[in-house]
């Protein structure tokens, strides 16, 4: 029988707020152990949890740029469980009402269509504090790190409208894309700011079924993720082709083993509503300013450089994708340049540039105003191809203008005729069985020849001249 | 309640050395008007009834002019019954819990002990208004203190519940039906009203608070205070054993209730929370016929200091949980509903946020109350 997989993703992301959820201590998980703390996070006697303004409205903001409806009224709920990383005995969360509901995110489909993918809901939760075993030594300790207590995270359900890997990693590729672009959150798998739990379940193909699901955790990279599914489809496939039963079970992915194995069942407690926390009700003023506050999303985006640039649906894609280097791409063009030039330039000499020296474009001295000039300099041919990217990349970390970099460089490109001439018919001299090789038919001779006469001028030659001189000194 | 430096352990192992790290907003406000902390007396178990409380004590010691206690289902009112002496718990939410060591959010406050009832209404005049430090408070409503002093517009009416009155026995009927007559004396119209769902008050308030007991407790875990058990393999055992030896059997039982709802029953405790949504809609109706409601406020026989069950506190509180559920202002009004030697109590319960108008008609029986407190 041949098998369809439904998968549903259920993300935490922990959003980027200056302060925790309920306190005033610092939004810095990473500090020292036990910095970041106060009555409020650590859950002492009298203290009273108060909703910071900003971690609402960076989480409201994230479930707008993931296009789901804010509830009118939302509310904290005590879900209830009792582990050393939480020693209030609850952690508030938003079980019965949550923050935004019926949101949905378009991939490209591995059919090449576009297919939207629903998500269910939002909701707003705290992080738990970080446990520290120390094994080594005499008598084993578990430490508890709370900096990380209260820190405030968003939960994104989705419907179980997947049914490949290549869909879930790019639901969570699209999503990651959204709220970086909404800046309410980093989104690093590696750093875990953002963690991905899979439910897999698999039916026969045809039928709309609902069967047991497990749960697949601990993917730290968006591979992993796809991986991860891949290996759950085929071990539930073997399951059932052997006639055993899916039972309803949390699987943790190992990345060096590449496989998946059972964890201890987690025991998931109840959820009362909180009664010190007030309800969260939305004005449609605040809603309004909200809403206000959305970027220029990818999507709207790539519709916008097929229309005005005239991009390929690729190419469009590929300059929408981070909202840093969208804004790099749509300054450059608005000084006058060709948009797909600009697009090719950015895809395949700057970012990989970036990729190389782990940089964002912000962290480098190149500005779009200096990226336009090497561009405007290679459009007049006043320098060759070679060289532009050769002052590209000095721009990265020099503070010099490309013009002083172009003289200084002595990357001005040769198109005076007679300096090249003179080149090539030295190189035709030097060469005869190759011209011989050319004239009876083998025009690859002619890379050879140009890739002689280009390093001789120390690539500084225009190549459109020099092709022009070639031909008609050989024919 | 919290007083920056002093011991706070609530009446339980469970805090047992526990110094508060701040001062709770009712302490800050009470010294910046220029009152004297004179110390704390001993508290029932995380303030869940009366047993082993000793407030009262200190008025009529004459060591304070009022004692502050927390009020989960009564325990300042029944305190002030059994010494003579005026007992308040103020609307729910009008002064801030930052700083109280809860156990029943939705329904605690802190309750008001006095011999003169204007001592009461100049301590809620400074601890009641909002605080930046509990949100859950309303953001406006809050009562209007100057009025209190103003004479009481007459008439009056006040609203006598049939199946409040249908759980007394004939010897605290008579002790209440004068203290009604009391009431008329003063100029007050006495009529009987109908709430045919009054016993849910009590099933309401046990479901309800237990679940949310259970929750709040949950974070005494021994570890970085209170009485840690030296024996267990791991920490699931230091947490049990920790937890087990700390807790008295009364709180013990009422947490696994709350628990016993949160994970096996959680239908229950949604029906209770309907009720409660109910009952506070049906004593608003109520409020609309009438200026104030008037319960007796404890049972004869029935004493919150020894109440050693569930069942014997929710007896001993069954008269004065009410204002609890529905967050409603209520005065324990002494020395009027006397007979053979017993007082079982006048309260007087008004609207909630209308402190200030329920507080003015206390005030026509302050001079009554005094001459034998």
């Amino acid at each position: 029988m041949k098998y369809e997989a439904v998968i549903g993703l259920e993300i935490h992301v922990q959003l980027n707020s200056s302060t925790k959820l309920f306190c005033d201590c610092p939004n810095r998980p990473g500090d020292e152990p036990n910095r970041n703390t106060c009555p409020v996070c650590l859950w002492i006697p009298g203290a009273l949890p108060q909703l910071s303004q900003e971690a609402l409205e960076k989480a409201a903001l994230a479930c707008l740029a993931l296009n789901c409806s804010i509830q009118p009224e939302s509310a904290f709920d005590q879900k209830v469980y009792y582990y050393p990383d939480l020693p209030k005995g609850f952690q508030l969360s938003q079980h019965h009402k949550p923050l935004a509901r019926n949101g949905w995110v378009d991939i490209v489909g591995e059919d090449g269509r576009i297919k939207r993918l629903r998500i269910h809901h939002i909701h707003m939760e705290e992080d738990v504090a970080k446990l520290v075993h120390e094994i080594e030594g005499k008598t084993p300790i578990s430490l508890v790190d709370f900096n990380r207590a209260g820190t405030p995270l968003i939960e994104i359900v989705s419907e179980a409208d997947m049914r490949n890997p290549h869909e879930a990693m790019e639901y969570v590729k699209t999503l990651r894309g959204q709220l970086r672009y909404m800046g309410s959150a980093e989104c690093s798998l590696e750093q875990g700011t953002l963690r991905v739990d899979a439910n897999i379940s698999l039916r026969p193909q045809g039928t709309d079924e609902l069967n047991t699901k497990v749960e697949v955790k601990n993917m730290n990279s968006i591979r992993n993720v796809g991986d991860a599914i891949a290996y759950e489809i085929i071990r539930q496939t073997e399951c059932l082709e052997k006639g055993e039963p899916i039972v309803l079970h949390t699987r943790l992915w190992d990345p060096e083993k590449r496989v998946t194995s059972p964890m201890r069942g987690k025991f998931s407690g109840p959820c009362v509503p909180d009664p010190s926390v007030p309800r969260i009700v939305v004005t449609h003023d605040w809603l309004k300013e909200m809403q206000g506050r959305l970027p220029e999303m990818p999507g709207q985006k790539t519709e916008r450089f097929l229309r005005e640039y005239g991009l390929t649906p690729e190419e469009a894609s590929n300059m929408s994708l981070e909202r840093d280097l969208s804004e790099f791409f749509d300054a450059v063009v608005k000084q006058d340049l060709p948009p797909r030039k600009v697009a090719s330039w950015m895809t395949t000499h700057l970012v990989p540039a970036l990729r190389d020296r782990n940089q964002t474009i912000r962290e480098t001295l190149l500005t779009a105003e200096r990226f336009a000039r090497v561009l405007s300099m290679l459009e007049k041919d006043m320098i060759n191809a070679h060289a532009a990217k050769e002052v590209l990349l000095r721009l990265l970390s020099s503070k010099e203008t490309p013009e002083e970099i172009v003289e200084k460089g002595r990357f001005r490109q040769v198109s005076d005729t007679t300096e090249l001439e003179a080149l090539i018919d030295r190189i035709i001299a030097e060469h005869p069985s190759d011209v011989e090789d050319f004239r009876k038919g083998n025009a690859k001779v002619m890379g050879f020849l140009m890739g002689l006469a280009m390093k001789a001028s120390q690539s500084k030659a225009n190549p459109k001249l020099l092709k022009e001189i070639f031909t008609k000194r050989l024919n | 309640m919290s007083v920056r430096g002093w011991l706070c352990d609530a009446g339980s192992l469970a805090l047992e050395g526990f110094v508060a790290l701040e001062d709770a907003t009712v302490v800050t406000r009470l010294r910046n008007a220029g009152a004297e902390l004179v110390g704390s007396s001993r508290m029932s178990e995380l303030g869940f009834g009366l047993a082993g409380d000793t407030a009262t004590r200190i008025l009529s010691g004459g060591e304070a002019d009022i004692a502050l206690v927390t009020d989960t289902m009564g325990e300042a009112r029944v305190a002030a019954a059994g010494s003579g002496v005026f007992g308040f718990k103020p609307s729910f939410g009008i002064v801030s819990r930052f700083g109280l060591v809860g156990l029943v959010p939705s329904m605690e406050c802190y309750g008001i002990l006095g011999k003169r009832l204007e001592d009461i209404m100049d301590t809620l005049s400074v601890i009641a208004g909002k605080d930046k430090d509990d949100p859950s408070m309303p953001d406006e409503g809050f009562p209007d203190f100057p009025v209190t002093r103003k004479p009481l517009k007459m008439p009056c009416t006040a609203g006598v519940i049939k199946e409040c009155l249908d759980i007394l026995d004939d010897r605290e009927c008579k002790a209440f039906r004068t203290g009604l007559a009391r009431l008329e004396e003063a100029g007050l119209t006495i009529r009987e009203m109908s709430l045919s769902d009054f016993d849910l008050f009590r099933a309401v308030h046990n479901v309800v608070a237990s679940v949310e007991a259970s929750s709040s407790a949950g974070k005494y875990d021994g570890v970085r205070y209170g009485h840690r058990s030296s024996s267990g393999k791991n920490w699931n055992d230091m947490y049990l054993n920790s937890r087990g030896e700390s807790f008295g059997s009364l709180i013990k039982t009422f947490l696994f209730q709350g628990a016993y709802f949160q994970f096996e029953n959680y239908p229950a405790f949604e029906v209770a929370c309907r009720n409660r949504r109910r009952l506070v809609r049906a004593v608003g109706d109520l409020l609309g016929h009438v200026d104030l409601l008037v319960f007796p406020t404890r049972r004869r026989e029935h004493d919150a200091a020894r109440a050693a069950t569930i069942n014997h506190i929710y007896d001993a509180f069954s008269l004065t949980l009410p204002a609890n559920v529905t967050g409603q202002p209520s005065l324990h009004v002494p020395s009027l509903a006397l007979h053979s030697g017993d007082d079982i109590g006048v309260q007087l319960i008004g609207l909630r946020l209308e402190d200030s108008p329920l507080l003015s008609i206390g005030l026509k029986f302050s001079s009554t109350a005094q001459g034998v407190a």
